[in-house]
């Protein structure tokens, strides 16, 4: 890694409180451009408090600064325009409006032309399919595959991933996975919160473990899937 | 003691009176103006008795209670547990529904007011012993089970819900009590003004209850009496050049209140403070 | 038969400024998340700007113009008494709805103060305008016909905004799920503005039909303007835009009937019976509330 690539997205003892609790305990992480970056972690964890921290949806104390600018006082509309987009855990997405809608909507930042939302509806066949029909009707698979459509709408070069695989079948969880590998082999910067420590490990380049809101471990994601300690902690249930 | 004295004090008893009905049911988020419509009714209705059927004070006092009950049980059936401003919206129309009666009836003294009522010997005495009674009827409730089981409805009404609390008897309790409250007040009022106009139970009523509310605080039932009493009291002090705008001011220090300090002036953790100096 | 049509004429026409309050009071309710019961008021306010200015100039073209900025302006300063309250944490909407009662209180208490002696103030015959069509007893004015031409663009014009453009799509997306919006990079505060930015426009309007074809306005026609309008959110469903239609409609030409049929003051008395009836029967609306 050299210097100009540690730049782009560099968290800088974050602390997070909700009320009285506190969720992140002085984090610190980086990114770099083109990284495909794994969150692991238990439930509660803090993993999806870190995501949003990066959006200033929680509000963080410390520095978070990418490509040289500082997030932390930016709203959460000015730092989607800077480039970050966030996939949030359950697919959340406008139930009353249509697919189509979704995705004028997710572009709200993006070039706001017929062609960006044309590429998608090409990467996603399921989504042209359903073009016109209410968002709630979809099945989660296809709400998932709308939520990452959308968030590619943004013209984000960092995407924020918040637990893709809840409550998913494991061949759409698959499905997911894949395209996620395909985004990031494109040129898209991933950071991936994920419980499934086993299969994102796989995938990523890199990866941070978090227990109770502190980073415990950080490495390469290779070195992370053969030690014993994470195996022990968290390939439990999912080898 | 001075008219002026003795009419500030009364005035301010029957608001606090009114304020606590108003009070009580926002305890489960609920702005029960059907009081003001209730307090129309039982003055016009105590007055009637007093002029053409020669009641006494007492019977007329006992039997608003009663009706003002009745009148808010029977409502509070529908509204027991319904949003706010359907609970608001159904208060303030019966307000209006009430004063256009009374204004298009003869018999009521329509638009021109009915007079003649006798007024009361020793009002502020009168007023007193029953604010004493109904506060200290009010402090039980605050602090049994049912006040608990208020609180828990007024932060979070599925979390009452899961504790096995049903917040829809809690309201209609509530609303049947403040309705009794409203009746007596209304009665108080026709006997310590001894005439009545349908113009003074209107929207400036509800406005100046909501101000004490507001200014005193929602928290607890004790800070109406303060915000009460200054809030009659500012107009009073001022040039009458100056109090003749004393509902703007109520209204800039609603808005100022709600912005700056929106539990109040008085508030449940403030009296807690104070109680542990001592 | 005449008189049948006659009354649903003019139902109509007062009917199309209920639809246009409801529609600007559902839409601050929907995206900046308040309870805004002076809304009216502001309206209210903006018929005495019209009758100021055409008092002192007899200038049609500088009324509406300065009648719509007065309103727009209105709306606008407000929003931050609003924003502020709404930023406080642990309070809810019904603060805002309790601040703009607040609120109301303060403007009735100005105009009642500081214009026309607090007299109820009457536009000119020539603002007003008279009859265009007669037929029988149906008769047809010239602010009829603006109230429902008028009525008719403004609401379509409002549902195109609301479906076919960017700030629409937003407005509904704040109005569906706010945490939502955020996560997908939509403004808020800008998105917010721009309601309040519409229902002042909206209420502009709204003045210059209203003082039209009702002729006169009071400072107390705005408390039960806002009765009202908030009645008829009920009734519909809160924050329900379409059933706002339906309902703001149906008040009018139910006025219109009473009004009609029954004398005096206790014309006005049917209207809320209705409603009340209707509100205590079904507490959450005929089409089903869009908030809570």
């Amino acid at each position: 890694m050299n210097n100009n690539e540690t730049t782009f997205l560099n968290m800088n003892n974050v602390n997070v409180f909700y009320d009285s609790i506190q969720a992140l305990k002085n984090v610190s992480l980086e990114v770099a451009k083109g990284e495909f970056v794994v969150l692991i972690g238990a439930n509660g964890a803090g993993k999806s408090t870190l995501l949003k921290s990066i959006l200033n949806i929680q509000a963080p104390k410390g520095s978070i600064n990418f490509k040289g600018k500082e997030l932390t006082k930016l709203n959460t509309d000015k730092i989607v325009a800077n480039g970050i987009s966030i996939i949030p855990e359950g697919h959340l997405i406008f139930n009353s409006m249509s697919v189509l809608e979704n995705l004028q909507l997710g572009a709200y930042h993006g070039k706001k032309n017929e062609q960006s939302i044309e590429n998608i509806l090409e990467y996603f066949p399921i989504l042209r399919e359903r073009k016109e029909q209410t968002a709630g009707t979809l099945s989660g698979g296809e709400q998932q595959m709308l939520s990452i459509g959308r968030g590619l709408l943004s013209d984000p070069e960092l995407i924020l991933v918040d637990e893709p695989s809840l409550g998913l079948a494991p061949k759409i969880v698959n499905d997911i996975f894949n395209i996620l590998v395909k985004l990031n082999n494109i040129g898209y910067t991933i950071l991936l919160s994920e419980q499934n420590a086993k299969k994102s490990l796989e995938i990523a380049d890199r990866a941070y473990v978090l227990e109770t809101g502190n980073i415990v471990m950080e490495g390469k994601a290779d070195d992370l899937l053969n030690n014993e300690e994470i195996k022990d902690a968290y390939f439990g249930g999912n080898i | 003691m001075s008219s002026t004295l003795m009419y500030f004090l009364g005035f301010s008893m029957i608001y606090i009176l009114m304020a606590w009905s108003i009070y009580l049911p926002y305890r489960v988020k609920h702005l029960h103006f059907l009081t003001v419509a209730t307090m129309a009714v039982t003055s016009y209705m105590g007055g009637i008795l007093a002029v053409n059927f020669g009641w006494s004070f007492v019977p007329t006092l006992l039997l608003s209670i009663v009706i003002g009950a009745l009148i808010s049980y029977l409502i509070s059936h529908t509204i027991g547990n319904a949003p706010t401003f359907t609970v608001v919206i159904v208060g303030i129309t019966f307000v209006f529904i009430i004063k256009t009666v009374i204004e298009n009836t003869d018999y009521l003294g329509g638009t021109i007011g009915l007079f003649g009522i006798p007024m009361l010997d020793h009002p502020l005495i009168f007023l007193l012993v029953f604010l004493l009674v109904v506060g200290y009827f009010l402090y039980r409730i605050e602090h049994s089970r049912i006040g608990r089981a208020a609180s828990v409805i007024f932060t979070d009404e599925d979390l009452a819900k899961s504790m096995g609390i049903k917040p829809k008897q809690i309201g209609m309790l509530f609303q049947t009590i403040s309705g009794g409250i409203a009746g007596s007040a209304g009665v108080f009022y026709a006997f310590f003004v001894g005439s009545l106009f349908p113009d003074f139970f209107t929207f400036h009523l509800i406005g100046t209850l909501m101000t004490i509310l507001f200014i005193g605080g929602y928290t607890t039932m004790w800070g109406v009496i303060p915000a009460a009493l200054i809030l009659r009291g500012i107009p009073m002090i001022l040039p009458s050049s100056i109090a003749s705008w004393r509902l703007l001011i109520y209204g800039v220090l609603l808005v100022a209140i709600i912005a700056i300090k929106p539990k109040g002036l008085i508030t449940k953790n403030m009296l807690w403070k104070l109680l542990k100096k001592r | 038969m005449e008189f049948f049509i006659a009354q649903v004429l003019n139902g109509l026409s007062l009917g199309s400024i209920y639809v246009l309050l409801v529609t600007g009071f559902n839409l601050m309710l929907l995206v900046a998340k308040i309870i805004q019961f002076a809304y009216p008021q502001f309206v209210v306010i903006s018929m005495y700007a019209t009758w100021a200015v055409l008092r002192a100039t007899n200038n049609v073209i500088l009324a509406i113009l300065v009648t719509i900025v007065v309103s727009i302006a209105l709306n606008l300063l407000s929003e931050p008494i609003f924003r502020r309250i709404t930023s406080i944490k642990g309070t809810d909407i019904n603060a805002t709805f309790v601040a703009s009662i607040g609120l109301s209180m303060v403007l009735v208490e100005i105009m009642s103060h500081s214009f026309n002696q607090g007299f109820p103030i009457s536009f000119s015959d020539s603002w007003v305008g008279g009859s265009v069509f007669r037929y029988g007893i149906i008769n047809i004015s010239r602010s009829s016909i603006f109230a429902w031409v008028g009525g008719i663009i403004v609401v379509v014009a409002f549902f195109y905004l609301l479906y076919r453009t960017m700030v629409g799509r937003s407005f509904r997306a704040i109005a569906e799920n706010l945490y939502v919006a955020k996560l997908f990079g939509i403004p808020i505060f800008k998105t917010s503005m721009m309601s309040y930015l519409i229902a002042g426009l909206l209420g502009g309007f709204i003045a210059l039909l209203l003082s039209m074809l009702i002729g006169t306005a009071s400072p107390w026609l705005g408390e039960s303007v806002a009765l009202k309008v908030l009645a008829v959110s009920i009734v519909a469903g809160l924050g329900n835009l379409k059933g706002g239609l339906f309902v703001g409609l149906a008040l009018g030409v139910v006025e219109s009937f009473a009004i009609g049929y029954v004398a005096g003051s206790w014309s006005n008395v049917i209207a809320f019976v209705i409603m009340l009836i209707v509100i205590l029967t079904k507490p959450k609306g005929l089409f089903g509330a869009a908030v809570e």
